[in-house]
């Protein structure tokens, strides 16, 4: 029987033990590809590195993937450029995928870039949406002046074809019941000590407290027309009200009103599709929207009654964000307080 | 005739400026004209970047530029904040008095701090004579043992309480013929017999501390004498209109700016009858002459700075420029809040503050008559 | 300390949303809007100012751009670079990353050597975030991006902290390193006069394809591996409808709705 063509890579990121999300939200993508996509002939293999990860690659063998390449190795206990991009370099010279996929993370934003200048061949950045057209090639849908643009790019002459996905653009797959094959291979013919140029010293990183905001049914996103970190207030308020979470936009953190990056929206911050979502004093410039555009309902409220967020709205306030958000917070409160009267 | 054109340095310039602006300015701008406080810190900032100094050359710690490029930062500071851009207006005619009639060694001793903001300079000529009738003063200095004498009262100087370089004429006796003449004197700040007295209560260009100068038996040395013995009158009043006239004129083209944006960002927000009113022709007619107005009082404004820089004799031109935008600026700020509707007298928009700012340029340096008055002698001469 | 940082003129972020693609042509229409120095590149040039008030040395800027970008590149001088290499050739249009990269790594090595290539992260127009590292590979330099903070001691030993999701990390390395900046690494200076007016003096050199003695396969849409396809605008279009009302009246509305979307009980 000959061999199964892998036609498509995923790199994973772990970061101590724990795998990324994003990266089983691309595996999905990958899986559909191969399953969707006629003129692609192949099948899924993702590229695990790390050290003492061996439960991670029967973790992620559950995701409709033929095979894990595993290399386990102390040398790559923390992601760096130079030795994780030694290693796979190698193993795609070796290998010669079709198709590698990566995490738009901060690791995958150099990883992926580093890999595509080492092998000369193209990569298409932060993706959208994904496609292999009847040529087999693949179509890669990226932002571009911040998501006002979208455009396709193709990688014609070279291989392989290289994209990294955004965090939360995909919705994370379900497990599936078949198991792919987990290979491990030989760490020390894959990264050379000559690789190793930058060594870490220190990884930190603590999950920010509350809710998530990519996790959140109601998000209440606040920008630069809440006017003061005083009425920022409010915004938490509601968002406590409805158990949701808040975000912002870039000039609301700027201002210094929120509560840090990781609740900023748009295209340099995160994608969120909750249920319902609430702008308050938002314009609602395309990079802020490319990271809603997918929520169930979009409510906004702006003082500006040409305020591109209008049109992306399905219901839409010309007010001072403020007082709405005020009146909302007593009547939230008052319903709920018939409720229990009742 | 060819367009008004700005250098690629000169749109640099307006961009450098606008970016600071917006980032300390514009967040104090309202605070400025309540607490009627001159916000020190940030005048000091500006002089690190030059603003203090645009004009004076290098060699005394200026940013060698010219007058073109003090009006682009007086104007794009009074789109936000008049009250502020005229304490620069202000210590500006200090700089230029020492600058343009100043010895060697009074530059030297002065210019570095005042043209990297490190001190704060002003020009006192008016007292409750008059301002225009400078002839009229009443401040005396007497030479005596080698040493000057001075005492009287100066009113309505802008700059009196926070400058600590202040060039103050006064009257030093008579000439051949017997009219009065005058000098001018650099009095630093802290000398005896040389205080700030009573504060005025301004309705417009607050922040820009405006009040008495007393002179009680202020010595001073030979040094402190700014120009020939008899050619204070003359200094002040080419002083006034080269650099005091046109920067109220450039103060205006920022306000008739600041109404312009403001106007349309209103129209733009507001909604009547389920559009914005600016869909409203009665409200387009307010927004096409506020932008005329502005359009006009910017061209004359920056063609009379342009005449003054390139040496021509131009006081007409200026007090032109002057009388213009100043008026314009008045009658486009009532405009917008007419636009506004009730909104308009609502503290809460700044449109009510650039039309007291606006009221306030029109006696600085002369009123719209006395300007009317420049213009007319010249044009009858 | 000779250090080369990689300004890119973009148009001014806060005009995105006039951009429009000319429903004729599929072409983007870009007219009007202002170019500014791509916002993340001003913090490297920053960071580069300051290592060179430590250490000494010179700062130049490195670009790729038509020849009519000079004004953004008199910008960086104005705010303390020395001098400005400018790569323009009808060659180079078009170029993806990795093109852009061949040029920038081929400028920095002829107009150097450098200690340091500094850059933003990511360009805001763009926003592929390649850059810093396809030149650091190109160079052969160790690189880093993403950076938040960084110090490096007189002995070359540089400690650099990466933002990472919900953290950062941090690396050691030795110069010569390419850095990706980001924002939060500090806050760049104003331009002062003085800096204008030195600005006008100091040299802009323009080189070419053949000065850069690079292979015209390999640069611009030629030499991309990535190739352009269709562009469109993102359809994001709703019903929008206006709720109108008093404060009290949309906030009625307005729990109406979420109660049928089943957020509140």
């Amino acid at each position: 029987m000959a061999e199964k063509r892998l036609a498509i890579w995923v790199v994973v990121e772990q970061n101590q033990g724990k795998l990324a999300s994003v990266s089983i939200e691309v595996l999905g993508q990958a899986a559909r590809l191969v399953e969707t996509a006629s003129a692609l002939s192949g099948g899924v293999a993702v590229v695990l590195l790390g050290d003492q990860v061996g439960d991670l690659a029967e973790e992620l063998s559950a995701y409709g993937v033929d095979q894990v390449y595993w290399v386990d190795d102390p040398r790559l206990k923390h992601y760096q450029n130079d030795s994780y991009s030694g290693v796979l370099q190698r193993l795609v010279e070796r290998e010669k995928p079709d198709i590698l996929l990566f995490g738009a993370t901060g690791a995958g934003e150099e990883l992926a870039p580093t890999l595509a200048a080492r092998l000369s061949t193209g990569l298409a950045a932060h993706c959208t949406g994904l496609d292999v057209n009847a040529d087999g090639q693949l179509v890669m849908k990226v932002p571009a002046f911040g998501g006002r643009v979208l455009g396709e790019i193709f990688c014609p002459n070279t291989r392989p074809q290289m994209a990294s996905i955004k965090p939360g653009t995909f919705t994370v797959p379900q497990r599936r019941a078949g198991r792919g094959e987990i290979v491990r291979e030989d760490a020390s013919s894959l990264l050379l000590d000559t690789d190793i140029r930058l060594t870490t010293v220190d990884v930190l990183q603590s999950e920010p407290l509350g809710l998530p905001l990519e996790k959140a049914d109601v998000v209440i996103a606040g920008g630069y027309g809440m006017g003061s970190k005083k009425n920022w207030g409010l915004l938490e308020q509601l968002a406590a009200e409805l158990q949701g979470a808040v975000g912002c936009t870039r000039p609301a953190l700027d201002e210094g009103w929120t509560a840090g990056e990781h609740t900023m929206i748009g295209t340099s911050g995160k994608t969120v599709r909750p249920k319902v979502y609430l702008g308050c004093g938002i314009s609602g410039a395309a990079h802020h929207a490319a990271g809603i555009k997918d929520s169930g309902v979009i409510i906004n409220v702006n003082r500006d009654a040409l305020a591109p967020a209008h049109a992306y709205s399905d219901y839409c306030v010309t007010a001072d964000a403020k007082k709405v958000v005020e009146a909302l917070l007593e009547e939230i409160r008052r319903t709920k307080n018939e409720k229990r009267g009742r | 005739m060819p367009e008004l054109k700005f250098s690629e340095a000169q749109e640099m310039l307006r961009k450098v400026v606008r970016e600071f602006v917006e980032k300390e300015v514009v967040p104090i701008a309202h605070r400025i004209d309540v607490e009627n406080e001159c916000p020190v810190d940030v005048f000091k900032k500006m002089g690190t970047l030059g603003f203090a100094g645009v004009f004076v050359p290098q060699e005394y710690g200026g940013a060698g530029m010219g007058l073109t490029e003090r009006a682009i930062i007086l104007e794009e500071i009074s789109r936000h904040a008049a009250g502020f851009a005229m304490i620069l207006m202000t210590h500006h005619l200090g700089v230029e008095a020492i600058l343009s009639y100043g010895t060697e060694e009074q530059k030297r001793k002065y210019l570095p701090d005042l043209a990297s903001g490190r001190k704060i300079g002003g020009l006192a000529v008016t007292e409750p004579s008059g301002g225009s009738d400078v002839g009229g003063q009443q401040t005396s200095a007497e030479f005596k043992d080698g040493r000057w004498v001075l005492n009287g009262r100066k009113c309505f100087i802008t700059n009196s309480s926070n400058a600590d370089v202040t060039v103050v004429t006064a009257r030093t006796g008579e000439d051949a013929k017997g009219r009065p003449a005058f000098g001018a004197f650099i009095l630093e700040a802290g000398t005896p017999g040389f205080a700030p007295g009573r504060e005025e209560n301004k309705f417009g260009l607050r922040g820009s501390g405006t009040g008495d100068l007393l002179l009680n038996d202020c010595e001073v040395g030979e040094e402190a004498l700014l120009g020939a013995q008899g050619n204070g009158a003359k200094l002040a009043l080419a002083t006034i209109a080269k650099v005091g006239r046109t920067g109220m004129s450039a103060i205006s083209v920022g306000i008739l700016r600041g109404c312009l944006e403001e106007g349309v960002k209103f129209a733009k927000e507001r909604i009547l009858y389920g559009k914005p009113i600016a869909k409203l022709q009665a409200i387009q007619l307010e927004i096409a002459q506020n932008r005329v107005d502005y359009e006009a009082a910017r061209l004359l404004t920056y063609q009379a700075i342009g005449l003054k820089e390139s040496g021509a004799n131009c006081d007409a031109e200026i007090a032109a420029a002057k009388y213009f935008s100043t008026e314009a600026a008045v009658r486009s700020a009532k405009r917008t809040i007419d636009l506004m509707g009730g909104y308009g007298v609502m503290n809460d928009y700044p449109v009510g503050r650039y039309l007291r700012d606006a009221m306030a340029t029109i006696p600085s340096g002369g009123t719209s008559h006395v300007m009317q008055l420049v213009i007319a002698g010249q044009t009858l001469a | 300390m000779e250090i080369a940082v990689l300004l890119k003129p973009v148009p001014d972020p806060a005009q995105y949303d006039k951009i429009q693609i000319d429903p004729a042509t599929g072409i983007l229409v870009r007219e009007g809007l202002k170019t500014v120095i791509n916002p993340e590149d001003k913090h490297a040039l920053e960071a580069a100012l300051q290592l060179k008030e430590q250490y000494g040395g010179r700062v130049a800027l490195i670009g790729m751009a038509p020849a009519s970008a000079v004004e953004t590149f008199r910008e960086g001088l104005a705010m303390g670079a020395e001098e400005a290499f400018l790569c323009s050739d009808r060659a180079f249009a078009g170029a993806d990353s990795l093109a852009t990269s061949r040029v920038l790594a081929a400028a920095v090595k002829k107009a150097g050597p450098f200690d340091l290539v500094l850059s933003g992260s990511t360009s805001a127009d763009g926003g592929t975030a390649h850059v810093p590292s396809q030149v650091g590979e190109l160079l052969g330099f160790a690189h880093l991006t993403h950076v938040i903070q960084f110090e490096i001691g007189s002995d070359g030993l540089a400690s650099v902290r990466t933002k990472m999701e919900n953290g950062y990390r941090e690396s050691r390395g030795r110069l010569p390193l390419v850095l990706g900046i980001r924002r939060e690494l500090n806050t760049p200076r104003y331009i002062s006069l003085m800096g204008i007016m030195a600005a006008q003096g100091k040299p802009v050199h323009v080189w070419s394809l053949d000065d850069l003695g690079l292979d015209k396969g390999k640069v611009g849409l030629a030499g991309s591996p990535t190739q352009p396809g269709k562009l469109y605008q993102p359809d994001m279009k709703r019903k929008g409808e206006v709720l109108q009302g008093e404060a009290w009246e949309v906030a009625q509305r307005l729990v109406g709705i979420f109660r049928s979307t089943g957020i509140l009980g």
